[in-house]
């Protein structure tokens, strides 16, 4: 057939455009192509900027001294999903699934075990050099900087290696300093910075090469309240520029203030994908009822999942006591047979509330999980 | 008795831990560069050139120095960093907290490295062999094997006490070559000690290896173990005298970490 | 666009340097090691005569060059896996070779001293008379021999790429050199199978015509034919190791062995 290497890259300026379309998207029509060529189509005229199609990942390692064997993780197992140009993409999921990976896939550090990825119309796997000066990422945490040189010069390098022209760099660095609140301590040496501006730092350098497509996978992870802020504000700034941005995050409320469009992701699967709004409303007929309990047990948290009326249970352990996060549809009315369920431990505060995002993240989760426990196909 | 037992099981689990550590350590290709690479460039490299100093007949006195010399990339490096990982892992602090015995430890951590010294200092000897280099046909293989082991040990004994250096200094790796090549000059192994000059002979004789590369040279050649026993009892000693102050300087290490609150510093 | 190459290369070489003259392992490789091992080579081969003093000065000088190399390659990948920025440098459209030479050159400046170190031993507490008889084709020399020097570095640094556990390659890896390259004695007392070894190494010819022009025995035809040797050995070092990068590259894109996991 007649898919080739040619078609992935997107077309520049009408004349290659409409050439484009007169080559490749009529005769699809007549001779129902059978390859992807529709969706690369459809992907070029909605101006997605990234388009990810069953995208899977196996890691293997060995494991053991003396025999070793093999093991396989299928950590990301076939997902999909298309971002617009412009768009800020959120994906959100507890730790360990598959948000890093996915982000290393897209980002061609990482080759996929199998399906397709293109960014800007470049694959990821085979157009590496055309597609990797256009975009940029940052990994949550500390490393990725060079602690014993200053911030200034971490970026100078940086721009080096991204052959940026000198005259160039002179005028993009202060800028980016400036731009991430960084100009005042740009000479001070890496290792004396915060988290948070280390992580600050991280995204002046993914601006160096002026991406089109930026890649930031929990940039607000262990940072504290006032430093996320301060990074929110940085990403806000980004996406008013109409920078395309994907964004992963475990933090329910950062998703829900930042992004368009978000997919909860958990083992490897996307549960849901939808805008912040749509998702909330997966638990719109729930309400939230909040038990702080001092002696909680094990017991008591398998009976209160017992009960036919429960839809989720979360416990968060705290200093004094634990905080028990019931999803139930009948809200204040299933408080006293919570209670009843809960014998012998104290009961200090009980709150019912309306859901919120991190609920819908919770139910989207947990449902999965159950529905995967019980082995049947809806719950 | 309890006390005993307790010691027992903790030098128990830490030798079974680095010989885990060891091996997974030692994958193939890793393991051909260590074991058998790393030990015959060394060999080669300084037996040549002795021989093209002053001829084949002194191949032996290098082969043998150099050999027993290699006990020492086991004895520094293995042991060093079995201990110095410790702080790499930031698992320094937990291990202060405990109530187990540290240098019990520390000790079964050294074992693996006793044992792996040993076994390239055979394989060395054998390369000698190999390359006709060396002849054991006067040799009394017990004396020579006890003179190995013993030797092993205190080079062992001196990595344990650079290994604690190690957990309060940053660059051990600096400290650990720098020991490792004053042995390579110092011991013996390549120039006689008589050859040194004389304030540098006291720093050789106070070294682990030293009476130990001796005393396997005179077995090789045909000396019984009565004869070369002062060197070897002085050789023990040596290694008892590294571990005690390994020991003490861990315990003032301990003492002033916790008396001025550094510990988070290491 | 060469010139943006150039300056890519120039910011890893200024880059590692910066961050090498602190570092004491470093300061270890560069000046100490060297010096012990002139001093042991000094001590076996006294009986050999003052002549052998210039000879065991430079010996000793590359031995500790090719030392600081091959930790200073190996040591600059591991370096950027533990700081969680080799990924970061793999994603950036300049090569990887070229930063690792980058970084070479630096290593290579701070090496340098090494040589100057054994040489004032020899001088100093040997007391060896160490003229260099042709001082002009000496310092030559050891510039194409630099350059060639660093290529063949280059080469192994892919293998650290691909393998967290350098260590145990690069201490391996130190000897063999030594001996094969004729630093400290002449490759006629190895078998002679080794020969055409030896004879596709660039720092075994480095060392020949250093020797030579030290002890005032080069010629000019052995000179130019050598140098050119030496600098076509250095491109095609240069042209496999730009090809092992781009495979064990793609083989990290594989495995997922950029990051430290």
């Amino acid at each position: 057939m007649f898919c080739s290497d040619e078609f992935i890259r997107p077309p520049r300026g009408t004349i290659e455009a409409m050439s484009f379309i007169a080559r490749y998207y009529a005769p699809s029509i007549f001779m129902r192509c059978g390859c992807d060529a529709k969706r690369r189509m459809a992907n070029f005229l909605m101006n997605n900027a990234i388009q990810v199609t069953n995208l899977r990942r196996v890691y293997k390692s060995y494991v053991g001294v003396f025999r070793r064997k093999l093991k396989e993780v299928e950590a990301v197992k076939g997902i999909s999903f298309e971002v617009a140009a412009g768009e800020l993409f959120g994906i959100l999921g507890p730790n360990g699934a598959g948000k890093t990976t996915t982000v290393k896939m897209l980002t061609t550090l990482l080759l996929p075990t199998s399906g397709t990825a293109t960014i800007l119309g470049h694959d990821v796997v085979r157009d590496v050099s055309a597609l990797r000066p256009r975009i940029g990422f940052i990994f949550g945490g500390e490393r990725g900087l060079y602690w014993r040189l200053s911030g200034m010069d971490n970026l100078k390098y940086f721009s080096s290696l991204y052959q940026i022209d000198p005259a160039v760099q002179a005028k993009r660095i202060p800028y980016l300093l400036e731009l991430v609140g960084l100009k005042e301590r740009a000479n001070e040496k890496v290792e004396g910075y915060s988290r948070g501006m280390k992580q600050r730092l991280h995204i002046a350098r993914t601006l160096l090469n002026d991406p089109e497509v930026m890649f930031l996978d929990e940039p607000s992870i262990g940072l504290d309240p006032v430093a996320a802020r301060d990074i929110r504000r940085v990403v806000r700034d980004l996406r008013d520029e109409k920078k395309t941005i994907l964004l992963t995050t475990h933090y329910m409320f950062e998703a829900d203030e930042l992004c368009k469009r978000i997919a909860v992701i958990n083992k490897g699967e996307i549960v849901a994908l939808d805008t912040p709004a749509n998702l909330k409303r997966v638990v719109q007929d729930l309400s939230v009822v909040e038990l702080e309990v001092k002696m909680f047990t094990p017991d008591a948290l398998e009976r209160l999942k017992g009960l036919p009326f429960v839809d989720a249970v979360t416990v968060q352990e705290r200093e004094q006591n634990s905080l028990v996060i019931v999803q139930s549809p009948r809200g204040a009315e299933a408080v006293s047979e919570l209670l009843a369920q809960l014998n012998g431990a104290t009961v200090q505060k009980v709150t019912v509330r309306e859901p919120t995002l991190e609920d819908a993240y919770v139910r989207l989760v947990e449902g999965m999980d159950e529905t995967k426990k019980e082995g049947a196909g809806s719950k | 008795m309890h006390q005993l037992i307790t010691n027992l099981k903790l030098f128990w689990q830490g030798a079974a831990l680095s010989y885990v550590a060891l091996f997974s350590w030692l994958r193939p290709t890793t393991f051909l560069a260590s074991m058998i690479i790393f030990p015959l460039g060394q060999i080669l490299f300084f037996t040549l050139l002795g021989i093209f100093a002053t001829g084949r007949d002194s191949a032996s006195f290098y082969l043998i120095g150099n050999a027993m010399q290699i006990t020492a990339s086991a004895g520094i490096f293995g042991v060093t960093m079995a201990i110095g990982g410790e702080r790499w892992a930031g698992t320094l602090m937990y291990l202060f907290g405990a109530p187990a015995n540290r240098l019990t430890i520390f000790a079964g951590r050294a074992t693996i490295h006793i044992f792996n010294g040993v076994v390239q200092v055979l394989m060395g000897l054998a390369w000698g062999l190999v390359l006709g280099w060396v002849s054991f046909a006067h040799t009394d293989p017990l004396a020579l094997g006890i003179t190995i082991l013993i030797a092993t040990f205190s080079t062992a004994a001196l990595g344990l006490l650079l290994g604690c250096l190690g957990l309060v200094t940053l660059n051990i790796m600096f400290i650990n070559n720098l020991v490792y090549f004053l042995l390579l000059l110092f011991s013996g192994a390549n120039l006689p000690i008589t050859a040194l000059p004389q304030w540098m002979q006291y720093i050789s004789w106070s070294l682990p290896l030293t009476r130990g590369i001796a005393a396997a040279r005179f077995i090789v050649d045909g000396a019984s173990l009565a004869e070369v026993a002062p060197l070897l009892v002085g050789e023990f000693f040596i290694g008892v005298g590294y571990l005690v102050a390994g020991y003490v300087l861990f315990r003032i290490f301990e003492i002033e970490a916790k008396r001025r609150g550094t510990l988070e510093a290491f | 666009m060469f010139l943006k190459y150039l300056y890519a290369i120039f910011a890893a070489f200024k880059m590692n340097f910066l961050s090498l003259v602190v570092d004491g392992f470093f300061i270890f490789a560069t000046l100490l090691m060297p010096l012990i091992y002139a001093l042991i080579a000094f001590g076996i081969l006294r009986d050999k005569g003052a002549h052998y003093g210039i000879f065991v000065a430079v010996g000793s000088g590359l031995a500790g060059l090719w030392t600081t190399l091959l930790f200073g390659s190996g040591n600059a990948i591991t370096g950027e896996r533990w700081s969680g920025t080799l990924e970061l440098i793999a994603a950036t459209p300049t090569p990887m070779w070229m930063i690792v030479f980058g970084k070479s050159l630096g290593v290579i400046l701070q090496s340098l001293l090494s040589m100057v170190a054994s040489y004032l031993l020899g001088w100093l507490v040997f007391g060896y008379p160490l003229g260099i008889a042709q001082p002009l084709e000496f310092f030559l020399v050891l510039f194409i021999g630099l350059l060639s020097f660093i290529a063949f570095g280059l080469m192994l640094a892919p293998l650290f790429l691909l393998n967290p556990q350098v260590q145990q390659f690069q201490n391996a890896l130190e000897y063999p050199v030594y001996i094969l390259c004729g630093f400290l004695f002449p490759i006629a007392l190895l078998p002679f199978w080794t020969t055409p070894l030896s004879y596709i190494l660039s720092p075994y010819w480095t060392a020949r015509l250093l020797q030579a022009a030290a002890g005032g025995t080069l010629a000019w035809e052995q000179l130019v034919n050598e140098s050119i040797y030496i600098l076509a050995l250095g491109g095609v070092y240069i042209l496999i190791a730009s090809v092992l990068f781009r495979i064990v590259l793609k083989k990290a894109r594989v495995d997922a062995t950029l990051g430290l996991q």
